[in-house]
């Protein structure tokens, strides 16, 4: 695992953080070390290049749907809707109003429970077992209520779909999600505590200035947490963000600490956002009447970039059609494709061992939204 | 304000933009849909045209993506580029040679954020960016074929005469042709 460097003067070893350290995910970090100070880091992307791009080249939109949950494993629901509004537009599709809800309140749910796992491993890297317990046991009734209406915990297998949604929610579904809300709350609250461990391992590291943050390409809460007001929900919406009404939650310090607490803070505001979309739920239908399972692609001509705002910041599904079954080409991006490569080697330079793993996962990384 | 009204505030602020861009970037913006504008430029223009779209606002460089135009032959380099001020994406496209895909970096402007993404088109498409000086493989570790997500490497049939057997019983169900 280490090794001495002989050819570097300034570093003594170089070491690799991850990719099988249980904190750091299917990704890797060389670090370049002397003593414990890390001087130079470099990301090592790659272990979970799957060439989705590729993939759906081959795949009719349909099949992609389902492929897309699988671009990033902690917020699916939201990858769905990506391509589903990818698709939407090429196909001229008008989406039923009820759909568009649905599709809404599925989405911030997802980006609830992503937030959760966020705390989840932000303890985990920093020793705080407890936090990692109780958080991953409050995300569990969330994937209760996903199980029951898309039918899959973690994987809603395309439930968002070209056209609308799949199925229309369960009897009672509005009720179930209306009683998660006080175990969210419950926990938001919980993770929110000033917990002076947790202050000590947080604040003031990892400071990424509002100007580097615009120039790295950083998005969501890490952008957020640098003093830039920017939401894709606000800023591009889409589906009816703009008939709501929710706050941008900004912290201007730029470091660990600020970038966790935005993330924290949002998660009233989809809860304010989950509340008003089943107040207003109309009836109807949930998919483009007449619309069968099959999706005639071979209509479609042009191209479309779409951005959506995931959990880890701005989400995006370039695709072309050239009046084949199977899309041209499509491109994905990634949030944390410029947050685990550009930023994390800048900020990870001469700081020291020990605020490695705070930085790492106050970027809040999916490694597989990375490498596709 | 009425409904109409705000779409009438939002269509002149759009139509501004537009001749803004035409008249400082000295090339025809498209207008596709609500907040996305696009453009086609010369190849040879990119740094000059993405600094002066930097200056006018567009500071977030979202992705860099290539399409290949097999039957054309040509790349196709799109810059995705969002304002923080304007609140638009403005597209830019280029078109490069096939045979020698090579353009100028963008890495004066974006630093390590055009460089990644340059690094992600180079490997996946085989297109030189000059002037980045890191260009070393993100993804496929010791792949010395061609570059994977071209039109013409069909990878069904790599994997077919790389990885598998036909002589083996659990394998060869993958050359049993189709009817």
């Amino acid at each position: 695992m280490t090794k001495t460097n002989e050819n570097e003067v300034n570093s003594d070893f170089t070491m690799n953080f991850g990719p099988a350290h249980p904190g750091s995910g299917n990704f890797a970090i060389k670090v370049e070390m002397r003593g414990e100070r890390v001087l130079k880091a470099t990301a090592d992307p790659g272990y979970l290049h799957r060439g989705f791009e590729k993939l759906m080249e081959y795949r009719e939109p349909m099949q992609n749907s389902v492929m897309s949950d699988r671009v990033c494993v902690l917020e699916p629901l939201q990858w769905n809707l990506v391509h589903a509004e990818a698709v939407d537009y090429l196909m001229g599709y008008e989406i039923p109003e009820r759909a568009k809800y649905i599709r809404v309140i599925l989405a911030e749910l997802s980006r609830i429970q992503s937030h959760f796992i966020w705390y989840a491993v932000l303890s985990l890297g920093t020793g705080f077992m407890t936090g990692f317990n109780i958080s991953i046991g409050y995300r569990d009734y969330i994937l209760d209520v996903l199980n029951l209406i898309t039918g899959g915990r973690v994987y809603p297998a395309g439930y968002i779909c070209p056209g609308g949604v799949r199925k229309d929610f369960p009897e009672n579904a509005e009720n179930k999600i209306l009683e998660l809300l006080p175990k969210i709350d419950y926990m938001r609250k919980f993770a929110l505590k000033e917990n002076p461990a947790w202050l000590a391992r947080f604040k003031d590291v990892g400071v990424l200035t509002k100007e580097e943050a615009i120039k790295f390409g950083a998005t969501g809460p890490v952008l957020r947490g640098s003093g830039v007001a920017a939401d894709v929900r606000r800023d591009d919406p889409y589906e009816i963000y703009d008939e709501l009404e929710f706050n941008i939650p900004v912290l201007d310090k730029g470091d660990a600490y600020s970038r966790f607490k935005v993330g924290m803070l949002e998660i009233e505001e989809s809860m304010k956002i989950i509340t008003q979309a089943i107040d207003r739920l109309p009836k109807g239908e949930v998919r483009t009447p007449n619309l069968k399972p099959i999706v005639k692609f071979q209509k479609a001509e042009g191209e479309i970039y779409i951005r959506n705002e995931l959990s880890r910041g701005e989400g995006a599904f370039y695709m072309v059609a050239t009046g084949q079954k199977t899309p041209y080409r499509v491109k994905i991006r990634g949030p944390s494709f410029t947050h685990m490569i550009p930023i994390v080697e800048h900020l990870l330079t001469d700081v020291d061992y020990a605020d490695v793993p705070a930085i790492y996962w106050s970027l809040y990384q999916c490694p597989a939204d990375v490498d596709r | 304000m009425s409904e109409k009204s705000k779409h009438d505030k939002n269509q002149t602020i759009e139509e501004k933009l537009i001749e803004d861009l035409k008249s400082k970037l000295g090339t025809t913006v498209n207008y596709q849909k609500e907040r996305r504008l696009w453009m086609t430029i010369d190849p040879d223009l990119i740094v000059e045209t993405c600094t002066k779209a930097y200056e006018l606002g567009f500071e977030h460089l979202s992705t860099i993506s290539v399409t290949d135009w097999l039957k054309e032959g040509k790349h196709e380099v799109t810059y995705h580029l969002w304002s923080y001020t304007h609140n638009h994406l403005l597209t830019i496209k280029t078109k490069i040679d096939r045979k020698s895909p090579k353009i100028s970096s963008i890495n004066s402007i974006w630093g390590g954020n055009a460089e990644t993404c340059e690094r992600e088109c180079h490997e996946l498409f085989g297109v030189k960016f000059e002037g980045n000086p890191n260009l070393t493989p993100l993804f496929l570790e010791d792949w010395d074929g061609p570059p994977p997500f071209l039109k013409d490497f069909n990878w069904r049939e790599f994997v077919k005469k790389e990885m598998y057997d036909q002589n083996n019983p659990r394998e060869k169900v993958y050359f049993e042709v189709k009817k």
